[in-house]
C-alpha cells in the first residue's frame, strides 16, 4: 500500500528531522479522517431527499453516494494555491501556514464536525476547514493574518445567498411541476431524482476530496518531502478518495433524517424539483465564478420546495437552527483551532496532548451518539413524533 | 468586494437551467399518460431533452472533458 510507503520513507529520514516528519504523519492521518467526517456529513445534501421519497433505499443511496463520491475524486485532482480559500494572508507578506497550524486547524474543523452531526446539522464542511486554520492563524499571527474583507464576501454573504438562491429555484420548479403533472403521474418524479441525485454526489467528489489532497499536498510541500508546486502523489489521491467514500457509505444519518423528513414533507415531485434547483445552482455557481456551499444550497432547495408546494408546511425552528448552526460554524470551529493551535505551540507533548484529547472528545461524541441511534432502519419507515410521514405504500418504485 | 454581476449571472442561469428541466420533465410525465402518437413523441422528445442535460451536467463536473 503506497501510504505506508510514505511512512517508511519518513522513518529513513535523519533524527533531526523526526519532529516535522511526525507532524506530516499526524497531520496526513488527521485529513484523512476529516475526508471521512466530510463524506457523512454531506451525503445528505444529494442523498436526504431521495431516501425522503422513497426513490432511493437508504442503503442503495448510501452506496450509490459512495461511489460516485470515490469516481469524482479521480476525476478533478487539481491542488488549489491556498487551502484557506484566501482567508488568510499566506505567503510572502503574509502568514506562513505551518503544519502545526494545519494540524490544530484540522482538529477543529473535525470536533466541530462531528458536534454538528450529533446534532443533526447540516453545516458546510469547507467554512469548519476554513474556520479552524483562522483560529490557529490567529494564535500564530494575530488577527492581521485574517482578511476579513475575504470573510465577508466569501463566507457570511454566500450563507446567504445560497439558500436564497437555491430557495427560489426549488421554489418556481417545484411550482412548475406541480402545474404541469397531474397528481397520479407525479410518482415519475422517482426515476428522476435518481439521476439528480447521482449528479451532486459525482460534483461532491469532485469538489470535496481535492480539499483534502490540497491539505495534504501542501503539508508535504511544506514537510519537504514534495517540491513546491508538485501536484498530488498518486497514494495521496488514492487514500482521500477511499475516506470520503467510507464517509460518504457510513450515511450522516442524522443529518438526512434532518434534511430529509425535519425541514418538511417531501413528495418526489418535489424531491425532483429541490434536486434539480440543487445540482443547477451547485454548477452555475462552479463554473460562473460565484461559489457557493453545496450544503447551503441544498438546504435552501428543501426549504424552497415546502414552500412552493400548496399543503406543505416548512418547520421553521429547524431552518432556524440551521441557519444559526451556519452563522456559528466558521467561528467555532475557530475557537478550537485556536486553543489547539496555543496548546500545540508549546512542542512535542503539547500536539500529543492535543492529539489525545481530540480523540476522547471524538469517543465521547460517539458514545454520545449512541443513546439515540440513528441509521438506515430507523429512516426507512420513520414513526418519529416529529413528522407524519405520508403513506406511500402504493406508489413504491421496484428496486 | 462581491461580484454581483457574476451572482446575478448564476442566479439567473440557476432559475433558468432548473426551471427548464423540471419543465421538461414534467411534460414527460404527463404526455406519457396521454394517448395520441405525437403526444407521446413530445413526452419521449423531453425525457430526451432531460437525459441532455444531465448529460451536460456531467460535462461541467468532469475538469478532463472541458479544457
Amino acid at each position: 500500500m503506497p501510504f505506508y510507503c510514505c511512512l517508511s520513507f519518513i522513518k529513513l529520514e535523519d533524527s533531526s528531522a523526526v519532529d516535522i516528519s511526525l507532524m506530516v504523519v499526524l497531520v496526513i492521518a488527521l485529513a484523512l479522517f476529516f475526508d471521512f467526517t466530510n463524506g457523512f456529513h454531506d451525503t445528505a445534501n444529494a442523498m436526504a431527499t431521495p431516501i425522503a421519497t422513497g426513490a432511493l433505499k437508504p442503503r442503495v443511496a448510501v452506496a450509490l453516494a459512495a461511489v460516485l463520491n470515490l469516481v469524482g475524486a479521480f476525476l478533478s485532482t487539481e491542488v488549489a494555491n491556498t487551502i484557506s480559500g484566501g482567508l488568510i494572508r499566506e505567503g510572502s507578506g503574509g502568514v506562513q501556514i505551518t503544519p502545526v497550524m494545519i494540524f490544530a486547524g484540522l482538529i477543529g474543523a473535525i470536533l466541530w464536525n462531528l458536534v454538528t452531526w450529533l446534532l443533526g446539522l447540516p453545516s458546510s464542511s469547507s467554512h469548519a476547514l476554513f474556520g479552524g486554520l483562522v483560529g490557529a492563524a490567529i494564535v500564530g499571527a494575530g488577527f492581521g493574518a485574517i482578511d476579513f474583507t475575504v470573510l465577508l464576501s466569501k463566507v457570511v454573504l454566500p450563507a446567504l445567498l445560497a439558500p436564497l438562491t437555491a430557495g427560489l429555484v426549488a421554489f418556481l420548479a417545484t411550482r412548475i411541476a406541480y402545474a404541469i403533472t397531474k397528481k397520479r403521474q407525479r410518482g415519475g418524479f422517482r426515476y428522476g431524482q435518481m439521476f439528480t441525485s447521482s449528479l451532486v454526489s459525482l460534483a461532491h467528489g469532485t469538489n470535496d476530496a481535492q480539499k483534502t489532497m490540497g491539505v495534504i499536498t501542501l503539508t508535504l510541500i511544506a514537510g519537504g518531502f514534495q517540491p513546491v508546486g508538485a501536484s498530488p502523489e498518486l497514494w495521496v489521491i488514492v487514500v482521500c478518495a477511499v475516506a470520503i467514500a467510507l464517509g460518504t457509505y457510513t450515511g450522516g444519518w442524522r443529518i438526512i433524517r434532518t434534511l430529509g423528513k425535519g425541514l418538511t414533507e417531501i413528495e418526489p415531485g418535489q424531491g425532483f424539483a429541490a434536486e434539480a434547483a440543487t445540482t443547477a445552482t451547485i454548477l452555475a455557481s462552479t463554473h460562473l465564478g460565484f461559489a457557493l456551499s453545496t450544503t447551503q444550497v441544498a438546504s435552501g432547495s428543501v426549504i424552497g420546495t415546502g414552500i412552493g408546494r400548496k399543503g406543505a408546511s416548512v418547520r421553521w425552528r429547524t431552518a432556524g437552527r440551521i441557519g444559526f448552526g451556519w452563522l456559528i460554524t466558521l467561528p467555532s470551529s475557530a475557537v478550537v483551532g485556536a486553543l489547539a493551535s496555543l496548546v500545540a505551540r508549546t512542542g512535542l507533548i503539547g500536539i500529543i496532548a492535543d492529539a489525545v484529547v481530540a480523540a476522547a472528545i471524538i469517543v465521547w461524541i460517539f458514545l454520545r451518539s449512541r443513546r439515540n441511534l440513528v441509521n438506515a432502519n430507523s429512516l426507512q419507515g420513520e414513526p418519529t413524533a416529529l413528522v407524519s410521514p405520508k403513506k406511500r405504500k402504493g406508489a413504491k418504485v421496484e428496486g | 468586494m462581491v461580484d454581483w454581476t457574476a451572482f446575478l449571472i448564476v442566479l439567473v442561469t440557476s432559475i433558468v437551467s432548473g426551471c427548464l428541466v423540471v419543465a421538461l420533465f414534467s411534460l414527460g410525465l404527463r404526455l406519457a399518460a396521454a394517448t395520441g402518437r405525437w403526444r407521446r413523441a413530445l413526452s419521449v422528445a423531453s425525457f430526451a431533452g432531460c437525459a441532455l442535460a444531465i448529460l451536460y451536467g456531467v460535462y461541467l463536473i468532469i475538469p478532463a472533458l472541458h479544457p
